[in-house]
């Protein structure tokens, strides 16, 4: 097995190196760049005209990927355009941000669609499973910003439960509990939302696993071996039907990073959907192109993630 | 069938609560009856400047201010070298501005620093009040006002302010070429004096141009810093020394600022506490004043004026923006070997009539009214009128006249031959003219549908380049590379506060968009940067002059006058925005009225 993972971690750089060639190469091809941003009549166009060449930027496509790469070999994602700072502190500040809030949501999210699949399962075309089936087909028809929206303007404006932007109260001492549960408090909201959409896919896995799986032999025999139907579900049928859900862990893992552009505009929650979008908007190659390499490399992991997880719940399963 | 109902009285549940959420305030609309109608007339001219609410200030407290932008704010808090505007608007608080300014944004002597300029002798001196300390309790010095020149000047400097206005300084080009330790042309006479030597002053040394620069910065903070780590610097980033009413105390990245009272402030104690700024999403602005949640909104989003008009908690002020929004018509090439604009004079564009016209065409004023809410006003001349004495408010520019449009297209030669209701080319060939034009909000779609629908009322097919709207930088890619699918194009200038034209329309401008050049708009041009300009009447008068030629020449037509507007909660007890001495010069004297804004 440690070969197999070692064997899929080289295969992993020739794909990087494909990714990052047409990353850069496409976001070189984008109309404007950074500069375009600053015209004014208070500019100087022959000052921006210096930035860009100071920049590099009229250099050959092929020098300008051979200056970049040989930096991101040796760790150095470049600077911001837009933020004069390194990337990698940049990318560092929003994704944990966005960790935390991809966590928590994360952790709803299996805590509301676990049972919800298992009893909507268990107790099939019963008006509880037509309810869970209903919820789960509506959040997956309502839009992140609709309700998003309505969840911030009901439980953070309305009721006023809920704080209604940022990621932590700015008057509060860093390090002290209270900035911690201000943090937490921050995220709460969001997370909810996020969760309450996320379930579908858990919960229609999960069902029909758990229909399928009732109807298999081995839970005849476990009935007929005079085991309670309530232990047959909770010791047999149960871990059997998490094995698709298990399949995706690799992927949710990773996918802690990505971030949610709705979620985060909405909240005012600075993490690293928006920076994505905004890095392309204005233009903000050395950001970009880390992000793209970044969320290749995550999606890589996670499907090797996602077998090594496999592997381990199913024993049938071997990668060699 | 139940289970049916069931899920329809959810959705209905759920329609029910994104209604009431987006428009809590539809009834106390109706509520109000005919008031209604007056209000909507209301030009924004009449929004008031400043708001006096009655009732006794508490002492301290803190004011709540929201910026609206949909993303985190950068944090470069450094006049020398910030460039986003959120930033600016942040820093506003704890500003290092030397000079305050008049209607005409010209220095004047209430500032921390006085001007004076000697045009004979192509030099100004700067002499800074005596007894003004940062933040920190340090006594500015006149050497903090010489060590901004010595940070953009800087080799390793890399902001977009070591521009031609700045190389007229004497020796700032050897001192960032590294030929010089020092700039020669900065001469400090006293503790309290600097003197400044240009290469050439023009009339824009009075609204502190021509190479000066209107801040301080720290140098005994910054001194230590070297300028190519500046930017990373915590002294920018977290804890700047500032001379403003307040100082910068907490930040949290992105997201919000806590400032406290300035104890040092040159101006007084603040009655204030505390400020602090936060980012709103621009998808609840409107709910966050209305639920009382700030004091204050900057950047607030014009386009969602309706959403807070009849709030019952609030005062709206607004004024104008220093900014105006253009028609222009692509006439020829910048050509990039002789650095200079060339007039094309086959193109399309070129003739005046045929522009005139164009102009004439569009409906400026209702879509002023129905899509802006009259928060936009057309335009009359390319000087914002808040430049009150350039301003020519004389002109009548292009009201809109359908009857003169036809008139002057037949006049022009452009006839429908062929009774399609389409106007041909002066040749009888199928004439068809190109426009470029942004994409932003929503409403920019059907502004554009709506010129359109009037252009073809006079008879022109108006086609979009692309076959859509542009987004930004592709915009301004294809409009600075001359590209041939572009005849018109509808963008805005914001004119900052120096208005001299010359960097916009001069033979030399790369920024000259429409590329026209004439003998006559150079002289004019010149004029208003001359030496006999240095009197401000004559300066004025050559404003004038040129505003006249520009609105006959019609190569570049203005379209709107933008209104900017503050919503204000009643516990604010005093506050103006009006530019010379409004509060955000005087942020010492802000009082409230209540613990926490109004509901």
């Amino acid at each position: 097995m440690w070969k197999t993972i070692l064997r899929r971690f080289l295969v992993m750089i020739p794909q990087l190196f494909i990714l990052s060639l047409i990353v850069f190469i496409m976001a070189k091809q984008m109309p404007g760049d950074p500069f375009t941003g600053l015209i004014t009549p208070e500019t100087d166009a022959n000052r921006i005209a210096e930035l860009r060449e100071e920049a590099g930027l009229n250099d050959p496509i092929v020098v300008q990927y051979y200056n970049w790469i040989s930096g991101v070999v040796q760790g150095d994602l470049g600077k911001s355009y837009t933020y004069k700072r390194s990337v990698s502190s940049i990318i560092g500040e929003r994704a944990y941000n966005t960790f935390l809030l991809s966590l928590l949501s994360a952790i709803l999210v299996y805590l509301i669609a676990i049972p919800l699949g298992v009893l909507a399962g268990r107790y099939q075309n019963s008006f509880l499973d037509k309810s869970i089936v209903l919820y789960s087909f509506l959040s997956y028809a309502i839009p992140t910003f609709v309700l998003s929206l309505i969840f911030l303007f009901l439980f953070g404006y309305q009721f006023e439960w809920f704080p209604t932007s940022g990621t932590v109260d700015v008057s509060l001492e860093p390090g002290t509990m209270d900035y911690y549960w201000s943090k937490f408090y921050h995220i709460l909201l969001p997370s909810i939302t996020f969760a309450l959409l996320g379930t579908t896919s858990i919960i229609q896995y999960l069902r029909t696993e758990i229909i399928d799986a009732s109807g298999q032999d081995y839970v005849k025999t476990a009935r007929s071996k005079g085991i309670p139907m309530r232990k047959v579900y909770s010791r047999h049928i149960f871990r059997n039907s998490l094995l698709p859900i298990a399949a995706f862990f690799g992927f949710t893992i990773t996918g802690l990073l990505g971030g949610s552009i709705f979620i985060e505009t909405v909240f005012g929650y600075p993490g690293m959907g928006q920076l994505f979008v905004q890095s392309i908007q204005s233009r903000d190659y050395s950001v970009i192109t880390a992000l793209v390499m970044l969320f290749g490399f995550l999606t890589l992991l996670g499907s090797l993630l996602s077998d090594i997880i496999m592997s381990i719940v199913d024993p049938r399963i071997r990668i060699d | 069938m139940k289970k049916k109902s069931l899920a329809l009285l959810t959705l209905l549940l759920a329609a029910l609560f994104a209604l009431a959420a987006c428009s809590g305030d539809k009834e106390k609309e109706t509520d109000k009856g005919d008031g209604k109608d007056s209000e909507k007339e209301q030009s924004t001219a009449e929004l008031a400047l400043e708001v006096n609410n009655e009732g006794e200030a508490i002492k301290g407290g803190t004011l709540q201010v929201g910026l609206v932008n949909d993303t985190p704010f950068q944090g470069i808090f450094s006049w020398e070298l910030y460039e986003d505007g959120y930033d600016a608007d942040i820093m506003e608080y704890m500003t290092n501005s030397l000079f305050e300014t008049d209607g005409d944004f010209m220095a004047t002597d209430e500032g921390i620093a006085s001007l004076e300029v000697d045009a004979d002798n192509n030099k100004a001196t700067i002499k800074i009040r005596e007894g003004v300390k940062w933040s920190d309790g340090e006594p500015l010095k006149i050497e903090d006002v010489i060590y901004p020149y010595e940070i953009i000047g800087h080799k390793d400097y890399t902001g977009v302010r070591y521009d031609d206005d700045f190389r007229n300084i004497v020796g700032a080009e050897e001192y960032h070429d590294g030929k010089a330790e020092t700039i020669s042309g900065l001469k400090k006479i006293d503790e309290q004096t600097l003197e400044v030597s240009f290469k050439k002053v023009s009339p824009a040394v009075f609204s502190v141009g021509d190479g000066l620069w209107g801040y301080a910065a720290p140098k005994h903070q910054l001194e230590e810093i070297p300028v190519k780590d500046l930017l990373a610097s915590d002294a920018v980033r977290k804890n700047p020394v500032t001379l403003g009413a307040f100082k910068l105390d907490k930040i949290t990245p992105g997201e919000s600022v806590q400032f406290v009272k300035n104890e040092h402030y040159w101006k007084g104690e603040p009655k204030l506490d505390k400020v602090i700024v936060t980012i709103v999403p621009s998808s609840s602005a409107a709910t966050a004043m209305k639920s009382g949640k700030y004091d204050i909104i900057k950047k607030y989003p014009t386009t969602q004026y309706d959403g807070i008009k009849d709030l019952k908690n609030i005062d709206i002020v607004g004024r104008p923006e220093l900014s105006y929004s253009y028609l222009a018509f692509k006439l020829g090439k910048y050509d990039n070997e002789a650095k200079e604009n060339v007039m094309d004079p086959n193109a399309k564009m070129n003739d005046k009539k045929l522009r005139q016209a164009l102009t004439y065409a569009i409906d400026i004023e209702s879509v002023s009214s129905k899509f802006y809410q009259d928060l936009r006003e057309r335009g009359n001349s390319l000087i914002p009128p808040v430049f009150a004495s350039f301003y020519d408010e004389s002109l009548e520019g292009y009201k809109y006249d359908p009857e003169k449009a036809n008139q002057l297209l037949d006049e022009a030669g452009y006839k429908d031959t062929d009774g399609d209701g389409i106007r041909e080319d002066k040749d009888g060939k199928k004439f068809s003219i190109k426009l470029a034009s942004m994409a932003g909000s929503d409403t920019d779609e059907a502004i554009v549908e709506f010129y359109r629908q009037n252009w073809k009322d006079v008879g022109i097919d108006v086609e979009l380049t692309t076959g859509r709207l542009i987004e930004f930088n592709s915009f301004y890619d294809k409009v600075q590379a001359d590209d041939p699918e572009i005849d018109m194009f509808m963008a805005a200038w914001g004119t900052g506060t120096n208005p001299s034209p010359n960097g916009l329309f001069g033979k030399g401008a790369q920024f000259n968009f429409a590329r026209f050049v004439s003998d006559d708009l150079t002289a004019l041009l010149n004029d208003i940067d001359s030496d006999k300009a240095m009197d401000a009447d004559y300066r004025a008068e050559a404003f004038k002059k040129w505003q006249e030629y520009m609105n006959d020449e019609a190569f570049l037509v203005p379209t709107y006058f933008r209104t900017e507007i503050f919503p204000i909660n009643k516990r604010v007890k005093n506050y103006t925005i009006d530019y010379v001495s409004g509060s955000d010069t005087n942020l010492h004297e802000i009082e409230l009225t209540a613990e926490s804004p109004m509901k």
